[in-house]
């Protein structure tokens, strides 16, 4: 498993059903660096995996902060966090990935958040206000707002917008797309939609809650992945990485550089043709093994010797 | 008779972190324990925190990387990558690691005795979110197994023996 640890440090209420983490590593040695709007996933019981934006301010190095909304028709995930994760326990969480970076070249940013949606542009914000770019956050909530500390903390650079007395007409919001301005969306899908139909694409940015399904590998198709020793199988989709799979099947499969270079994973399929990606096996080889780290199926059936 | 060495090298950096993926912290100084590893870091052996803890590697207690590969890296690629960020332990001014495989060699007051070349991380290019992976292969240092400890600094003499 790819992960770190981390240590619950603090916590506390931050707006309505929001509560505030404070994680760190349990030795207090520094996190790994981050960008503004990077996100991480959360390892929870029962094999549940969240993601969740990091709003503090990437200049800490010593602690990631997020922001939990109890979410009750959830699966249970933003519920444990809130319920049974105690200050002083520790949790797995991935490496911070931005995919949600910020426009270098703008010299202007606008903001557009929905509710709990704001996240990531605390952290923006943080990192702006240090170079001094221009920029503004527009949040639209219903009732009380999250995170109201950290809003205060954004002086003035910030508007809210109570949708319980109106919902503000984007295009006039957003105001005009002049040259070196980009604008942001985070929230639900119909926000997203409302602001990608109200500003040019070539100047937009969104973050779903939920990330897109990858783009299969070119050539991949879904498949079912057979162990032919013993005889378990498991229905994959396209492009899905195999070694998790080979995991959750029972297999023993070592790896390594997960790059497809070092050659640990070396596995002989029986039945496939696979999709090699690794850079180590000679084309003879590829005839009868392949690389489980990187490697996917062409097939309907990928069956290995294991 | 004293056999005149061909080369000799020295510290120019020392490294360590806790646990995988952490930053790696600079060091004046770093303290090898024989057969175990380096106090404080993630290959230590009987402490691993390392990525590759659950397989425990006898031979990776302290890990070396020329600082000439940073340059040739940076000539080759355009991509500076800075001695915190290789992610090895000491690196080194002036000693050919290639040629160590299987040999002795102290470094500071410390005997060494190295297993196999390092190989590159794919996971290095996310920690780094630089396109390091292929400039890394077949320069991605050294791993060595500890026979003699003791305290190594900036500036130490590494040599043949």
């Amino acid at each position: 498993m790819r992960h770190i640890r981390l240590a619950l440090r603090a916590a506390e209420p931050a707006g309505p059903g929001i509560r505030l983490l404070t994680l760190m590593d349990p030795d207090g040695w520094p996190l790994p660096r981050w960008r503004p709007g990077a996100h991480i996933d959360l390892h929870l019981p029962g094999g549940l995996t969240r993601a969740y934006s990091l709003c503090g301010d990437p200049a800490e190095a010593e602690c990631w902060r997020i922001a939990v909304k109890r979410e009750p028709a959830g699966r249970g995930g933003s519920a444990w966090l809130h319920d049974a994760l105690a200050v002083g326990e520790e949790l797995p969480a991935s490496l911070p990935r931005c995919t949600f970076p910020l426009a270098e070249g703008a010299s202007r940013h606008i903001f557009l958040a929905g509710g709990i949606g704001v996240t990531p542009f605390l952290a923006m914000a943080a990192a702006l206000a240090r170079s001094g770019a221009e920029h503004h956050l527009h949040l639209l909530h219903r009732g009380p707002p999250p995170l109201p500390t950290q809003l205060a903390a954004l002086q003035g650079r910030v508007t809210l917008h109570d949708t319980l007395t109106g919902r503000p007409g984007l295009a006039a919001l957003l105001g005009p797309p002049t040259p070196g301005t980009e604008a942001y969306c985070c929230g639900p899908p119909g926000l997203i939609e409302a602001f990608l139909a109200a500003w040019p694409a070539d100047q937009a940015r969104v973050e779903h809650f939920t990330p897109p399904p990858l783009a299969p590998l070119p050539g991949a198709r879904p498949f079912t992945l057979v162990l032919a020793k013993s005889g378990r199988s498991l229905d994959l989709p396209a492009g899905a990485p195999l070694l998790p799979a080979l995991h959750s099947l029972g297999a023993e499969v070592e790896s390594s550089c997960e790059g497809g270079i070092c050659g640990a994973c070396r596995v002989r399929w029986l039945e496939g043709p696979p999709l090699h990606r690794d850079r180590i096996l000679r084309p003879e080889e590829r005839e009868t093994h392949l690389m489980a780290c990187v490697a996917g199926c062409a097939g309907s059936r990928l069956v290995l010797d294991l | 008779m004293s056999v005149t060495p061909s080369w000799i090298g020295l510290v120019a950096h020392l490294h360590i972190t806790a646990r995988a993926f952490l930053p790696m912290r600079a060091m004046e100084a770093i303290e090898l324990v024989a057969g175990e590893g380096i106090l404080g870091d993630r290959y230590r052996i009987g402490t691993e925190e390392g990525f590759y803890s659950p397989k425990p590697e006898p031979g990776r207690q302290v890990t070396l990387f020329e600082e000439e590969a940073l340059e040739a890296i940076r000539r080759d690629h355009g991509i500076e990558l800075r001695p915190e960020e290789h992610r090895r332990n000491v690196t080194t001014r002036g000693v050919p690691l290639t040629h160590l495989v299987g040999r002795r060699f102290r470094l500071g007051d410390c005997l060494l005795e190295a297993t196999r070349l390092s190989i590159p991380c794919r996971h290095i290019e996310e920690i780094l979110e630089k396109p390091v992976f292929d400039p890394m292969i077949n320069r991605s240092g050294l791993n060595c197994r500890i026979l003699e400890g003791g305290t190594v600094r900036l500036g130490d003499p590494i040599r043949p023996v």
